[in-house]
């Protein structure tokens, strides 16, 4: 599984971050970045719901 | 209550309060519901959680800019005016538009705007405090997103309640008492925009640290912004930061004054307040609805919509919907989780979330501090509108106290 973040649909409104803090990091910096870009797949029910609740749909899963 | 008494669009039942009793029939018996409008075509009605979030993440299927997004059809001529607003966009226009202001309302750089968020709600209060009585909405409530807003569009202080009674006309247009009708909601936007334009002219010789001055210097595909396109991103500011943080505001302190209980809970232990806060979003969902118009035939839920459909996404709906929220008629502020759709979902997602989260969260710490004992002092006068989840006035007492101390 790989994660996909879409930079120009991304606000940072951490959401994302709440849910799975293993793959994804908003810094200071206010840009979203992946701590794991290919996260295990026991991470993939958060980043499942990650994906779902994130309000601008900036983030995808590629298999 | 049967679906055919069901009418979410006659104004007048909205003064009564949020038809939380039809929106739980149509979530049971009918969540893809047909509803009539007299003078214009029906709509679909959308008013389950997970249909709502379908539709608001379907940009492409359910367009924000073919028909608009209020409920009436409106000529093309005005349509095409209100296709300037961000609001009535669609990917991948709406994207680029709203990349021009959206870093301005990051968590980080709202989060800088707390001192000064802190310092106009302490003075708010302090202009109430001893009276021991006073109009919630105009007094409280109103105040503080209108000099925020100000402060952050640009609008000088002194100026800002001119945007408040803009603004009041722009959405009460189905009230009387704020104007009460379209022409004079046009009239309104008028005289925003020759004030815009007015505001324009002084930031090209002396441009300021606020978003006047970014949209002023702005450009969207190598092309600046036209006087149209500016005026437009001024009024969606000024307007969409100001009603809904007020009326949010004023409904979530009736929904404290009316479960004292709840309120208890936050005044015992302020950690709260976070959740709390997220439960009065939900609870009072200030925006009712958006509208969309299907791009192409498709379904619902097994529902057939034909390409050029209006359908209508019902927030107070979905954010009580019983699939997602356990016990939803109960207002709780330790709910969690919370995933409520107050600011929406997807492509239109609320832009100002983070700026409102922090100036709710801001003015309810500092009133169950100072205030705590607020309650109804007469009777509550609700706005005229199947769009917006407002407040006109609520009179208030409580035990007076003194202002902060000077200096």
């Amino acid at each position: 599984m790989k994660v996909i973040v879409d930079y120009d649909r991304c606000e940072a409104n951490a959401v994302c971050m709440k849910i799975c803090p293993e793959v994804f990091e908003v810094r200071e910096d206010d840009n979203l970045y992946l701590l794991v870009e290919e996260p295990d797949e026991s991470l993939r029910p958060k980043v499942e719901e990650a994906v779902r609740r994130c309000p601008r749909q900036a983030l995808s899963i590629k298999d | 209550m049967e679906l055919a008494d069901v009418d979410l669009v006659n104004p007048d039942i909205w003064i009564e309060g949020v038809p939380h009793e039809a929106f739980r029939l149509l979530r049971r018996r009918a969540p893809v519901f047909w509803q009539e409008m007299p003078g214009h075509r029906g709509f679909w009605a959308i008013t389950r959680y997970e249909d709502v979030v379908t539709v608001s993440k379907d940009a492409a299927t359910f367009s924000s800019y073919r028909g608009g997004t209020i409920l009436k059809d409106l000529p093309e001529e005005d349509l095409n005016n209100t296709r300037t607003i961000m609001l009535n966009m669609d990917p991948p226009q709406h994207s680029k538009y709203r990349k021009l202001v959206s870093q301005g309302f990051t968590p980080r750089m709202t989060a800088r705007l707390e001192p000064r968020i802190r310092e106009a709600t302490s003075a708010i209060l302090d202009e109430v405090a001893e009276r021991g009585e006073c109009d919630f909405v105009r007094d409280v409530a109103a105040e503080l997103p209108l000099i925020v807003i100000a402060e952050l569009v640009g609008v000088p202080l002194e100026d800002r309640h001119k945007v408040f009674e803009w603004s009041n006309r722009l959405i009460g247009f189905d009230d009387p008492e704020f104007g009460g009708s379209e022409n004079d909601g046009k009239m309104a936007a008028m005289e925003m925009w020759m004030y815009a334009n007015q505001l324009a002219e002084e930031r090209k010789k002396a441009p300021r640290d606020d978003l006047v001055s970014v949209l002023m210097t702005g450009e969207v595909d190598g092309e600046k912004l036209s006087e149209m396109e500016f005026d437009s991103f001024f009024l969606l500011l000024a307007v969409a930061g100001n009603e809904t943080t007020r009326n949010l505001i004023s409904g979530g302190m009736l929904a404290l004054i009316e479960h004292p209980d709840e309120r208890r809970k936050l005044i015992d232990n302020p950690q709260l307040v976070p959740t709390g806060i997220e439960e009065m979003l939900r609870w009072v969902s200030p925006v009712s609805q958006f509208r969309r118009t299907a791009t192409r035939d498709t379904e619902i839920r097994g529902q057939k919509i034909r390409e050029g459909d209006k359908v209508v996404v019902y927030y107070q709906s979905a954010n009580r919907d019983e699939d997602v929220f356990p016990d939803p008629y109960r207002f709780d502020v330790a709910r969690s989780p919370n995933n409520h759709l107050a600011f929406g979902i997807g492509e239109h997602f609320c832009l100002g979330a983070n700026l409102a989260r922090l100036e709710i969260r801001v003015m309810f710490e500092e009133i169950l501090r100072r205030l705590p004992d607020i309650e109804l002092a007469g009777p509550v006068r609700r706005l005229r509108s199947n769009f917006i989840n407002g407040v006109k006035e609520m009179p208030v007492r409580f035990t007076p106290t003194r202002k902060r101390a000077a200096g």
